[in-house]
C-alpha cells in the first residue's frame, strides 16, 4: 500500500517537471530534404554562409554538405541532403538521405519544394509527417510560380498540414528572413 | 498536446484493408525506431529491403509480421507500393485543391518551347546547333584554340619552360633528376604545363558551356529527346547528363554516372564513356588534326557514333537485369543567372584541379621512370608489329603508350607527329580513331575502379585494349579496300 502511493507520488512529480531542453547544450540539427532542382542548396548556402564541409556519407560515394548557422542565438548544424523523391528509396542518393534521417535524429526537417511542381512534391511532405519527423515546409520558387500564373495560399496549406509553411524565392534571396524566423520559432516551441 | 492555436498535424488515412494491417503490424513492433511505427509498417508493406532486414533483426515476432504483409499483399492485384503511392498522391491532390490556383497565362509560350526542344523534328536541329556553337565553336575553337595558344605558346613555351629548364639545369647536377623535373617529360614542363596550359582552358570552357545548358533547363529536355534511342542501348534519358559531361571530362562523367538508377545502367554508361566518348582534350586535338580534311572528320565521327550505338546495343542485350525506367522532373526553361553559372564552373574546375592534377604529376613521374629504365623502349619495340598491322609507323606506339597515362598526351603526341609530317591522311584517321577508342586515361581508370569495383573496371579495360586495335585494323583495311586517301 505504501509502496503504491510512493510510486504515484513519483509519477506525479515527474509529470509536473517540465521536459528537459536537452538540445540546448548541443547544436540544433536542421536537415534540408527535397527532390533535385528545387533550390535546396541555394537555401542551404543562404542559411549557413561560408563554413561548409562536403564529405562522402560513411560507406557511400554520395556527398553530404554540412554547415553551421546561428539563428536567434541558437547554434545550428545544417545538413544538405542528396535529392530524394520519396521515403521509399530507389537511388543511392535517396538511400543515403533516408539513412541520414534515421540516424541523425534531426530537430527540424525542412522539406524544400518547388512551388510550380508542388503537386508532385507534397506526397513526400505527407510521408515525412507520417514518419513522425519534425517537418516544416519551404515552398520555394514562388516568383517562378507567379510568373506562370499560379498562386498558393500558404496559410491554408499550413492549416491543412498542421505544420509551419513559408514561401521563398531563394535564388533572389526573397523570404529568407521569414524562413529563418520560422525555424527559430519552431525550435523554441518544441523546447518549451 | 498541440500548442495553443497550432492545428493538429495532418494524418493520412489509407483504405480499410491497409489501415487494418498497419494497425496489426504496429502492435507487433516492439523495438524503438527513429521513424514512427506506422511509417516502419508502411515501408514493410511496400517491401523495403533495408527496413525488412532491420526489423527482422530486432523483432522476435517477425514471422507474424511477415504473415500480415503476405496476407495484405494477396488482397491486391497491384503491388502494394503502387497502391499506397496512389492513395498518397490522391490525398495530396485533395489538400492542394483548395490551396493552389492556376491561371492560363504564359503557359502557352512554355509549352511551345517545350515541344520545340523535345520533338525530334525540331529538337535534333536545335541539338546540332547547341553542339556546333557550344562544343565546336566555343570549346573547340575558342578554348582549345585561342586560349591554349595564348597560355601554352605565349606563356609556357616562351617564358616558363625555358626558365625552369635553365634553373633546373644550373641547380641540379644529376641528369636523372633533371629530367624528372624539367625538359621534355618533366613534372613541371610536361605535367604541369599540360594541366594548366592545355587542359585548364579546354575543360574550363566546357564546364562553362555545360553549366549554362544545365541552368537553362535544356538538359532534361535533351534527356527526353534521346530517351527512346538510349533505351535501345540499355540506358535511359537520364544518362544524357553523364554522357554529355563526358565530352568535357570522362573521369568526372564516370563519377557522375552514379546518379543512374540501376547498377546495369551504371556499368553500361561506364563502358561507353571509356570506349566511345572522347573527352574535351581529345576532341580538341582530333578536331584540330582532322578539320583540314572534312571527309576524314566525317568518317571519324561516323565511326565513333556507330560504335557507341553498336556496343551499347550489344551490352544491353548481353547484360542481365531490368530495363531502366525513366522519370525526370522537367524544370521550366529559364534565363540562367551569370553568378550561378560562374560559381558552378569554378567549383567544377576546382574539383578538377584537386582530383585530376595529381594524376598528371603521377603520369609524368611514370613516364620518366619508364624512360629511365628502358621499359618504354621495350614496349615500343614489342608493339611495332601491331602498329604495322594498323599501317602506322612504329613511332605511333609511343603515342598509344602515353595515351594510357593521359588520353590527351596521346592525342597531343599525335599532333606532334602530324606537324613533323610523318603521317599520311589515312594513317592519321586510323590513329585518331584507335586512340579515341583506346584506353581511358589513368585517372578515369582509377575512378572506374573506385566507383564500379576492380572486377568491372578490369573487365572493361581488357575488352577495350584489344578492341581499339581491332577497330583500327578494320578501318585501315576498309580504307585500303575502298582506295580512299585524304
Amino acid at each position: 500500500m505504501d509502496k503504491q502511493t510512493e510510486d504515484d507520488r513519483r509519477n506525479t512529480a515527474n509529470k509536473s517537471k517540465p521536459p528537459q531542453p536537452a538540445f540546448r547544450n548541443r547544436k540544433t540539427k536542421l536537415v534540408l530534404v527535397g527532390t533535385p532542382n528545387v533550390g535546396k542548396s541555394v537555401i542551404f548556402n543562404l542559411i549557413t554562409g561560408t563554413y561548409v564541409t562536403v564529405s562522402n556519407y560513411p560507406g557511400t560515394t554520395v556527398e553530404v554538405s554540412r554547415g553551421a548557422a546561428k539563428l536567434d542565438r541558437q547554434m545550428y548544424e545544417v545538413i544538405d541532403t542528396p535529392g530524394m523523391y520519396s521515403l521509399f528509396p530507389i537511388t543511392e542518393e535517396e538511400r543515403v538521405t533516408r539513412t541520414l534521417l534515421l540516424q541523425e535524429k534531426p530537430d527540424v526537417v525542412m522539406h524544400v519544394v518547388d512551388a510550380k511542381n508542388i503537386e508532385r512534391m507534397l506526397p513526400l511532405t505527407l510521408q515525412l509527417l507520417e514518419a513522425g519527423l519534425p517537418v516544416i515546409l519551404a515552398v520555394n520558387m514562388m516568383d517562378e510560380a507567379k510568373k506562370i500564373g499560379r498562386s498558393i495560399d500558404l496559410d491554408a496549406l499550413s492549416q491543412a498540414l498542421g505544420i509551419p509553411v513559408a514561401g521563398t524565392a531563394a535564388a533572389l534571396n526573397r523570404g529568407m528572413e521569414q524562413l529563418k524566423r520560422m525555424v527559430a520559432q519552431y525550435v523554441r516551441k518544441r523546447v518549451a | 498536446m498541440s500548442g495553443s492555436g497550432s492545428p493538429e498535424r495532418f494524418a493520412l488515412r489509407y483504405d480499410e484493408t491497409i489501415e487494418k494491417s498497419l494497425e496489426s503490424i504496429e502492435k507487433l513492433l516492439k523495438a524503438r525506431y527513429t521513424f514512427s511505427k506506422r511509417m516502419i509498417a508502411l515501408l514493410l508493406l511496400q517491401q523495403d529491403e533495408e527496413i525488412m532486414k532491420m526489423v527482422k533483426l530486432r523483432e522476435r515476432e517477425f514471422p507474424r509480421i511477415f504473415a500480415v504483409i503476405q496476407n495484405t499483399r494477396s488482397q491486391y492485384k497491384d503491388p502494394l507500393r503502387y497502391v499506397i503511392t496512389l492513395q498518397t498522391h490522391q490525398k495530396s491532390k485533395e489538400i492542394l485543391a483548395g490551396v493552389v490556383k492556376d491561371s492560363d497565362k504564359k503557359k502557352r509560350l512554355h509549352s511551345v518551347l517545350d515541344r520545340l526542344t523535345i520533338q525530334p523534328l525540331t529538337g535534333i536541329p536545335i541539338l546540332l546547333l547547341v553542339l556546333y556553337f557550344g562544343l565546336y565553336k566555343f570549346v573547340g575553337q575558342f578554348g582549345a584554340g585561342t586560349l591554349v595558344d595564348l597560355i601554352e605558346g605565349k606563356l609556357f613555351e616562351a617564358y616558363i619552360n625555358p626558365w625552369v629548364n635553365q634553373v633546373v639545369g644550373n641547380l641540379i647536377p644529376w641528369p636523372a633528376l633533371q629530367t624528372l623535373l624539367a625538359f621534355d617529360y618533366g613534372v613541371v614542363t610536361l605535367g604541369l604545363r599540360y594541366a594548366v596550359a592545355i587542359i585548364l582552358p579546354i575543360v574550363g570552357t566546357f564546364f562553362l558551356a555545360f553549366s549554362l545548358l544545365e541552368d537553362s533547363g535544356y538538359l532534361p529536355r535533351l534527356a527526353l529527346l534521346v530517351d527512346r534511342l538510349f533505351k535501345k542501348i540499355g540506358l535511359s534519358g537520364r544518362a544524357v547528363i553523364p554522357m554529355a559531361l563526358g565530352f568535357g571530362c570522362d573521369t568526372m562523367a564516370t563519377l557522375v554516372s552514379r546518379t543512374l538508377e540501376t547498377n546495369r545502367e551504371r556499368v553500361i554508361a561506364t563502358l561507353l564513356l571509356a570506349l566511345a566518348i572522347p573527352c574535351s582534350a581529345q576532341l580538341g586535338v582530333v578536331l584540330g588534326l582532322l578539320s583540314a580534311k572534312p571527309l576524314a572528320l566525317a568518317i571519324w565521327s561516323g565511326f565513333i557514333i556507330l560504335l557507341f550505338l553498336l556496343v551499347g546495343y550489344l551490352a544491353a542485350k548481353l547484360m542481365p537485369g531490368k530495363k531502366p525506367s525513366f522519370y525526370m522532373e522537367l524544370p521550366p526553361l529559364r534565363m540562367p543567372k551569370l553568378s550561378n553559372i560562374l560559381e558552378k564552373t569554378l567549383s567544377r574546375m576546382q574539383w578538377y584541379f584537386i582530383e585530376i592534377v595529381p594524376f598528371f604529376i603521377l603520369a609524368s613521374v611514370l613516364i620518366w621512370a619508364g624512360k629511365i629504365t628502358g621499359a618504354f623502349d621495350a614496349v615500343i619495340q614489342a608493339t611495332t608489329p601491331l602498329m604495322g598491322a594498323l599501317g602506322l609507323p612504329s613511332k605511333a606506339a609511343e603515342i598509344f603508350l602515353f595515351g594510357f597515362f593521359r588520353r590527351d598526351y596521346g592525342a597531343a603526341g599525335l599532333y606532334d607527329l602530324q606537324k613533323s609530317g610523318v603521317l599520311t591522311g589515312v594513317q592519321m584517321l586510323v590513329a585518331a580513331v584507335t586512340l579515341t577508342i583506346f584506353v581511358p586515361c589513368i585517372a578515369q581508370f582509377a575512378i572506374m575502379v573506385k566507383e564500379r569495383g576492380w572486377k568491372t573496371a578490369l573487365a572493361i579495360a581488357c575488352f577495350i585494349f584489344p578492341f581499339a586495335f581491332f577497330c583500327g585494323y578494320i578501318l585501315n583495311q576498309a580504307l585500303a579496300l575502298l582506295g580512299l586517301t585524304f
